[in-house]
């Protein structure tokens, strides 16, 4: 029905003479996309702006009086809080321990099981099968077997004579614990993306080069990965916005501990504006994530620029 | 022609009012979704309405986890309940931003109230500057759960047995969870509460010995973990968790309930978790310190919230719920903080799973127990010391130095 | 001969590595669900994969302890509220991005890709104001709205523009020829060309707001208004301790489904993926 009137309108406009077809593209263009454009507005160009207006404030919450303080959170965060660059410096950790990780094990995956063999259906279905999964279930189960001496992880490795250490209650195994269980949750995303790309590649280029003597590992070097290029530059950025952005998985599997050694970013904000309820602070800490994360994102993409040149 | 507009328009909004009026609806926050729990509140809140005609009495289940915080959402989201159950931790929060009502006149112009009858520690949290901002309808005091069956295996005298003959204190606690453990392979001597002594109840795995050896966790805005007397307290635990490993040690699990720890710290509402566990069980005082007893309690109280539409209505209600009959009542789940309810046979003989001359020292332990130290900032205080305190359960950890960490984080919060 | 012989080795050490690999990924399952079926004593006793006594009563008493049901039921209404309005919304401006040249496009693009990088965390103080203003705390609206509107939304107008760019452009041009309007040409013409990139979309704006936790945690209290997520981390008793047999079982209620649904979609799922050109 809408769409009926949507198009008599559309047809009238199109009869009406006044309207030059410049002038009719563009409002048909400006109407297509005003739903995206004014919820973008409303609930994101508007905060954002807002955002900056709050990080100068002292706000509580509970008594929600607000009272501008002018950059003392920004002082105060910066120069005042030891604990913000044990922050930063987690998320950057995580960040560098996520990425690379994880591309590395979706291009093995999307090389190994891009091509039709016996098996590669079940193999496709395991790996992206947490991607469905929700996070904090998969946080719940690897938080149980990860426990110190009766988690399931431990008893196994234990067969193979390994001692395990008790994983989240150590700071550096913590958060080598919550990057892998985030990896293995993830990584199918990134395969499936992967494998799209792949066979998206002619097969010609790759049967000449072996027709020539390439081996694999050249055929790789020289034809496939410069052919992935795009790919993995979006999968790369998408990656890392991803691990800044992680909290479920935090807030269930360590809640942040132990000795504060998973304590992000994303949880940190979370934790200021949400558990003490300083809603300037939070502002103030977010508006510096929102700087790391664009400044990150800026530098991959002049970086694979430069690489692609 | 405008007259009578106006005046059709005034008997509309008439009738529009006395239609709210006649139609008052009190909501409560509970953290509780106990079925037993809710019919308990249903039934007194039946009181209260066939007293108050047309009103209605709602209460809305927030879970525990996140409950203060999704109490202060509400909050902050303009939508306060009238009435909610408020921990002793947030009680200074709310008290501070003033979202609190002083119920204090209601109550004491209520008939046969007799306000005096609440024990004046048990109010110390909840009056200020002669006003009342909560009446305390759970007064729970930290008590020992010990495994009968465990300690026989043992061929040892439960806690019960040694308290009667004055022996159960901190050192015999030490030597005792050591034998048991040693008696039942595979399993541990004590379990902190709730399994939670190294998470979200850290705290209360440290107090009660602290308590014990004279200290605390702060007062009077001065931290007390890096005096002496908590520094040996802490000690003592430190060894009976990594030396003696008789207590279950941080990522591990020994549910006492499962029958896989010999003893346990917990409230007398726990006891209703004790017929399906399948032991014979007891319950005993903490044990006493070098500072002699020193019960600990956790406390919860009604509040009202002052942006309520019906506060003096709440008021009300908070006054029948904390009213003597009601406080036996709510006994049952939760140990009340009248003197003349506690004093009573009623009171002692309320619990069908705990004796009653266990539940004297119950009784005993709520009239002398001193609450869980409070504070405005406890969310702060709490993250501020939870790293430090992770790194204080350290098998290799310096308990001094550790404390002194602790300290210095939370100094200046408080 | 040879040469074949070697490839088969390598066939066979190549799956024999994989099912190594596959161990994390299947593991967790298996052990969820066995462990949806036994006591709490069982489960913090020596672990086995099968129980030793089955208690199908877990998966009963996850339905009594909190209005599971319900909650299961706000999940699947909402994401399907959230991928129908999405796919519509984002279609529309990805055409438009993608076929009508347009002042303003260059710049509108721009701010949509800074979209892209802010995390929700950056937005979510100030929307919490916006919500509580517009009188939405603890309504399903901020978990339909903001996943709509945020940066999900983007990734998936920016997806469906990446498929109308590669799209042939003649179809189009011969229905306007028979006196389609633009809209017309969209619905009739463009859509029905996209079902595999409009089928991607749909299933990751799914199962984002499936999996949704901040949001959820942040504008919901009562009980009867949760989401899957919150109500899994809340299979607590009335102490606030965890139920652990009862979250297990409460989790596979709440993984089994989806992954079934996968499994018979699976190639579909896949297939769409590469035809979507997700790839970017």
């Amino acid at each position: 029905m809408a769409g009926k009137a949507f198009r008599d309108n559309a047809a009238r406009a199109a009869g009406a003479p006044w309207l030059t077809l410049k002038t009719r593209e563009m409002l048909e263009a400006w109407l297509f996309v005003s739903p995206t454009l004014i919820g973008f507005l409303i609930f994101f160009l508007g905060p954002l702006v807002a955002i900056f207006y709050y990080s100068t404030t002292e706000w509580n919450l509970l008594s929600q009086q607000a009272t501008f303080v002018g950059l003392r959170n920004f002082h105060n965060v910066l120069l005042e809080n030891p604990d913000f660059w044990h922050v930063v410096r987690n998320s950057v950790i995580f960040a560098l321990g996520l990425v690379p990780l994880n591309m590395a094990l979706a291009l093995s995956l999307a090389l190994a099981l891009s091509r039709p063999f016996f098996g590669v259906v079940f193999f496709r279905t395991v790996f992206f099968a947490p991607v469905v999964t929700s996070a904090i279930a998969w946080a719940i189960v690897w938080k149980f077997m990860l426990q110190g001496e009766g988690g399931a992880v431990n008893q196994m490795l234990a067969w193979i004579g390994i001692n395990g250490p008790n994983w989240l209650r150590e700071p550096n195994w913590a958060m080598a614990a919550v990057i892998v269980t985030r990896v293995i949750k993830m990584v199918g995303l990134n395969m499936i993306l992967y494998i799209a790309a792949l066979q998206s590649i002619p097969r010609d280029y790759e049967e000449a080069a072996t027709l020539e003597g390439a081996s694999r590992w050249q055929v790789f070097r020289m034809i496939t990965w410069p052919l992935l290029a795009p790919t993995t530059l979006v999968i790369m950025v998408l990656t890392t916005i991803g691990s800044f952005k992680v909290f479920d998985h935090i807030y269930q599997m360590t809640g942040g501990g132990p000795e504060n050694g998973t304590l992000v970013l994303a949880f940190y904000i979370y934790q200021q504006g949400f558990k003490f309820f300083n809603v300037g602070y939070a502002a103030a800490l977010a508006l510096i994530m929102f700087v790391i994360v664009m400044a990150l994102t800026l530098v991959q993409v002049m970086l694979r620029r430069r690489d692609m040149e | 022609m405008k007259t009578a507009i106006k005046l059709a328009l005034s008997a509309v909004a008439l009738c529009a009012l006395s239609a709210q009026s006649m139609a008052q609806e009190l909501r409560m926050t509970v953290w509780t979704g106990n079925e037993a729990h809710l019919k308990m509140l249903n039934g007194i809140a039946a009181g209260f309405i066939a007293k108050h005609p047309g009103v209605t009495v709602k209460f809305e289940t927030v879970p525990v986890a996140d409950y203060t915080q999704k109490l202060t959402f509400q909050v902050a989201g303009g939508n306060a309940p009238d009435i909610a159950w408020m921990m002793e931790d947030a009680a200074p929060a709310f008290e501070n931003a003033g979202l609190l009502m002083d119920i204090g006149p209601t109550l004491k112009a209520t008939e046969g109230y007799n306000f005096e009858d609440f024990s004046e520690p048990a109010m110390a949290l909840w009056q200020k500057d002669g006003k009342v901002y909560g009446m305390p309808f759970s007064t729970s005091p930290f008590l020992i759960y010990y495994n009968k069956d465990m300690f026989d295996k043992a061929g040892l005298e439960d806690p019960n047995q040694l308290a009667a003959k004055g022996e159960w204190n901190m050192q015999k606690f030490q030597e005792v969870a050591k034998k048991v453990t040693d008696a039942n392979p595979g399993k541990w001597g004590f379990e902190f509460k709730d399994g939670e002594g190294y998470a979200s109840r850290m705290t209360h795995a440290l107090l009660p010995p602290v308590r014990a050896y004279g200290g605390d966790l702060w007062a009077n805005g001065q931290c007390g973990l890096d005096k002496p007397e908590a520094v040996a307290a802490v000690k003592q635990l430190h060894d009976m968790v990594f030396k003696d490993k008789s207590i279950v040690p941080p990522g591990e699990q020994g549910d006492y309930f499962s029958g896989n720890s010999a003893m346990t710290v917990n409230q007398i509402s726990r006891a209703s978790k004790m017929p399906e566990a399948g032991f014979k069980w007891g319950i005993a005082p903490l044990p006493s310190g070098p500072a002699g007893e020193a019960p600990v309690i956790g406390q919860a109280a009604l509040t009202v919230f002052a942006s309520g539409k019906n506060t003096e209505l709440a008021a009300q209600l908070v006054a029948e719920m904390t009213s003597r009959d009601n406080v036996a009542v709510m006994a049952q789940f939760f140990p009340p903080a009248r003197k003349s309810v506690l004093e009573s046979n009623a009171f002692v003989n309320s619990n069908k799973l705990i004796p009653p001359e266990q539940m004297k020292s119950v009784a005993a332990a709520i009239v002398n127990g001193r609450v869980h130290p409070s504070h405005e900032h406890v969310p702060q205080i709490f993250a501020a010391m939870a790293p430090r305190v992770d790194a204080l359960w350290r098998a290799d950890a310096n308990v001094e130095d550790a404390l002194k960490g602790v300290c210095a984080a939370i100094q200046p919060l408080l | 001969m040879t040469a074949r012989r070697t490839e088969i080795l390598y066939r066979i050490c190549w799956t024999v590595a994989l099912l190594l690999l596959a161990v994390p990924f299947v593991f967790p399952f298996l052990w969820m669900i066995s462990g949806g079926f036994k006591s709490t004593t069982e489960i913090f006793g020596t672990p086995t994969l099968i129980p030793r006594i089955w208690r199908f009563e877990n998966f009963v008493e996850v339905f009594t302890y909190q209005p599971f049901a319900r909650q299961y039921f706000n999940s699947l209404y909402i994401a399907a509220t959230v991928t129908v309005l999405t796919l519509f919304i984002a279609s529309l401006a990805g055409y438009a991005l993608a076929r009508i040249r347009f002042a303003g496009a260059g710049l509108l693009m721009l701010f949509l890709v800074m979209a892209l990088m802010v995390p929700e965390e950056v937005t979510i103080i100030p929307n919490f104001f916006l919500i509580r203003a517009m009188g939405l705390i603890d309504t399903h609206w901020p978990l339909v709205l903001l996943p709509v509107f945020g940066p999900q939304g983007v990734v998936a107008t920016f997806l469906m523009r990446q498929f109308f760019l590669a799209l042939p452009k003649e179809l189009e041009d011969a229905g306007k020829m028979d006196g389609l309007s633009r809209f017309g040409v969209w619905l009739k013409i463009a859509l029905p060309m996209s079902r595999p990139a409009l089928a991607a979309v749909a299933i990751i704006t799914f199962l984002h707001s499936w999996n949704l936790f901040l949001e959820p945690l942040i504008f919901l209290s009562s009980l009867e208004k949760f989401t899957l997520p919150l109500a899994l981390s809340n299979f607590n008793d009335s102490y606030g301790l965890p139920l652990w047999n009862l979250q297990l079982a409460a989790t596979s209620l709440a993984v089994v489904p989806i992954l079934i649904i996968y499994l018979i979609a699976q190639r579909q799922i896949i297939e769409s993926f590469a035809l979507s050109g997700v790839k970017g």
